[in-house]
């Protein structure tokens, strides 16, 4: 990739996940919480279908910077803050702007929307380019 | 009169249980996670490419590496419970601390996950956790505890591989006032 600037703005990446991820990684990060796999119990807690986990959102953050940044590309540091729940099936967009470049560190600030175009999570991601 | 700070008695209680745990430090050991372990991660996460890499390394008898987040995201290093230790929410006692027995529920309000130096698979990994700190709010849906918690994933030399800071929001599951 070119060297990106301050200020750039990432080509943005739509994706939602299904019932079934949100089952697998649940399992494979050992959250037995019931809101991520029970949809009736999701119901009775006031979510529309079962809730992405929190993790998952900090993996799309970070998963989508990397692809952006290139092969051989290291993820640095990643944080977030959950503004609103989304769930199975829902399509969100992953968004992210160049914040600041440090030599081949890379500071991007991330956002996960939802289709209405309002915040879902947000937070900073920061990436070392490859040599 | 004036109304109390707290107006929800399970939500001071929360409060109260977090100041008896903050800055109290617990050793847990996590274990020594395999290739299969990380691969199983990927597989959720539909990384077929990081498998296909990870596979390739072990069989050439090469170090293989997790997938970044593999240490902040898995949220539990013990056998168990059985699922009649429970909550009804499906957490576990130590997934929810200060909140046992309370009619509280709770989210994740985020995490800040520092990546120090990847673990390696056949390393044996401990974590040390403990409650840094409890603040009461009130925000459009009423009011809420912000719990902060924070790990740190070291190898057996001590060095450290991942920090995790992660905020659970705790919210009376009553309605709350007194």
């Amino acid at each position: 990739m070119t060297a990106p600037a301050a200020g750039a703005e990432c080509p943005p990446r739509r994706y939602a996940h299904t019932s079934v991820q949100l089952f697998r990684f649940s399992a494979v990060s050992w959250n037995a919480h019931r809101i991520h796999y029970d949809a009736a119990f999701a119901a009775s807690e006031g979510f529309p279908d079962t809730v992405v986990q929190s993790t998952l959102h900090g993996e799309t953050l970070s998963r989508n910077a990397l692809e952006w940044a290139g092969p051989g590309a290291r993820l640095e540091s990643v944080a977030w803050r959950n503004v609103a729940t989304a769930v199975a099936g829902e399509q969100l967009t992953w968004a992210a702007t160049v914040s600041s470049v440090e030599g081949a560190r890379v500071r991007l600030d991330a956002r996960i929307l939802k289709a209405d175009g309002s915040e879902c999570v947000t937070g900073t991601v920061e990436v070392t380019l490859a040599g | 009169m004036t109304a109390p700070v707290v107006s929800s008695p399970a939500l001071e209680e929360v409060l109260a249980r977090a100041g008896e745990l903050i800055d109290r430090w617990r050793d847990e050991d996590c274990g020594t996670p395999t290739v299969k372990d990380f691969c199983r991660y990927a597989a959720a996460l539909n990384d077929g490419e990081y498998i296909r890499r990870a596979r390739a390394l072990e069989a050439d008898g090469r170090p293989v590496e997790a997938p970044a987040l593999f240490l902040a995201a898995t949220m539990s290093w013990e056998d168990g419970p059985p699922e009649d230790e429970l909550r009804p929410d499906g957490l576990a006692r130590r997934e929810s601390p200060c909140t046992e027995g309370l009619p509280v529920r709770q989210v994740h309000g985020g995490q800040s996950v520092r990546l120090v130096r990847p673990p390696v698979a056949g390393a044996r990994i401990t974590a040390t956790r403990a409650v840094v700190s409890a603040r009461h709010k009130h925000g459009r849906s009423g009011e809420f505890v912000l719990l902060g918690v924070r790990t740190r994933f070291l190898s057996p030399d001590g060095s450290e591989l991942t920090a995790v800071d992660e905020t659970i929001v705790v919210l009376d599951a009553t309605g709350g006032d007194r």
